[in-house]
């Protein structure tokens, strides 16, 4: 499934879910991140983010589709990051 | 499903802030280390035993290869799925010499299979499709022994590669195949195919109990893990060869892609990326199955020619090998 994930979090924490959002998905904009991703690492992920997040102060949002084919992406102006298993 | 990732770039890989990090020069690149099951490195790349024992936490295999893009070793992490029982019931298909030469006559099949299916749809090569089928017909009902085996194997395998001239581009022509080291661009881009498919095997295998030095129709020698080879024959033809075809028809590698010294040819970086990109979308490519009533990509078959082997061994299944039907 294809999964982009936005947030907001208190400064203090901010860098914690970075952090663990980055061993997921690939970083695109400051607070979006997206890419593939089974169900099982995706309920992993989430797992981990519930740790470190302020239920009452944070918010993580998860868009998720079942393909990426679903997902049409349009860039105006500067490509900030590519994802390609080639590097 | 999980990716493989190629680095054909110069650089440092380094383990930064809980993940991979690939930094060439000032620019670094995040690697979602949770997505990747393997890892290719074609560059001059650097890393420590930090690095290293993280990815093996995360059971991710790297396979290395030198700058002409040969195959020069993998490193991999402890491994997770180990049973005793399948490795020694499939020691015992070795020992035995009728066991061993049915899994041996199942690639070979499998692969002759495969040569043909390349060969069916192109009418230049109708001659050479005959022979292969003659050849096959009259060798395949006395074989007594391995070497016989592989004997028949080579025979097919030359006029296979024979028919190469027919149908692709002048520039390409190839008098015979020649290894280590190929002299000329086809004989290149074959090399580097197959020693891709080897690693690409020889992690799946490492997915699965099985023990990759025990082999059947190659040699079991020790210095090398001889099970991928025999499971690449399969996919060689059904991957490699038509990756090849469809770049060299659609004119996307041209000789400017190679380069050449005395007596050798390998394809330089921007070749190399050309065809890793299209090795890669073919093995992401999914085929409905039709026992499993789901898509399987060509990488996932890799892997469940590793799962019928198993259940071989263990008496579950006779071993049928892949043959594709689409």
């Amino acid at each position: 499934m294809f999964v982009i994930v936005t947030y907001d979090i208190n400064e203090k924490r901010v860098n914690k879910v970075r952090k663990i959002l980055k061993k997921y998905f690939t970083w695109v904009q400051n607070s979006v991140f997206e890419g593939e991703i089974t169900y099982g690492k995706l309920e992993k992920c989430k797992r981990e983010l519930l740790s470190v997040i302020e239920k009452d102060e944070d918010s993580v949002y998860f868009y998720e589709m079942d393909y990426k084919l679903v997902c049409n992406k349009k860039v105006l102006g500067q490509e900030k990051n590519y994802d390609s298993v080639i590097i | 499903m999980q990716k493989s990732l190629y680095i054909t770039s110069n650089g440092r890989l380094r383990r930064h802030e809980n993940t991979l990090y690939f930094e060439m020069g000032a620019e670094k690149k995040a690697i979602d280390i949770e997505n990747v099951e393997q890892i290719h490195i074609f560059g001059e790349v650097d890393l420590n035993t930090k690095a290293l024992n993280y990815i093996s936490q995360y059971g991710i295999v790297l396979h290395f290869y030198n700058y002409y893009g040969f195959y020069a070793g993998s490193f991999l992490p402890r491994k997770k799925n180990v049973s005793g029982d399948v490795v020694v019931r499939q020691a015992l298909h070795y020992l035995d010499r009728e066991k061993r030469l049915f899994l041996a006559y199942c690639f070979v099949e499998s692969a002759v299979y495969h040569m043909m299916r390349n060969l069916r749809e192109r009418k230049e090569a109708e001659a050479y499709l005959i022979a292969i089928e003659d050849e096959w017909e009259k060798g395949r009902f006395n074989i007594s022994s391995i070497s016989e085996l592989m004997g028949l194997e080579g025979r097919i395998r030359n006029i296979y590669y024979q028919s190469f001239n027919q149908f692709l581009p002048e520039d390409f022509s190839m008098e015979k195949r020649e290894k280590r080291p190929p002299t000329n661009p086809i004989n290149a881009l074959i090399s580097f195919g197959n020693s891709l498919i080897y690693s690409h095997t020889l992690s799946q295998i490492y997915q699965t109990q099985l023990d990759p030095s025990i082999s059947f129709l190659h040699e079991p020698s020790e210095k090398r893990f001889s099970l991928s080879l025999d499971i690449s024959e399969i996919f060689k033809p059904l991957i490699v060869d038509t990756v090849i075809f469809k770049l060299l028809n659609n004119h996307q590698l041209e000789l400017e892609h190679f380069d050449e010294d005395l007596n050798y040819c390998y394809l330089n970086q921007e070749g190399k990326k050309i065809f890793l990109k299209e090795f890669q979308s073919k093995l992401e490519t999914t085929v409905r199955h039709r026992q499993l009533n789901r898509n399987v990509s060509y990488k996932g078959f890799i892997r469940l020619e590793c799962y019928k082997l198993i259940k071989h061994f263990i008496g579950d299944q006779v071993y049928s090998p892949l043959k594709a039907w689409w």
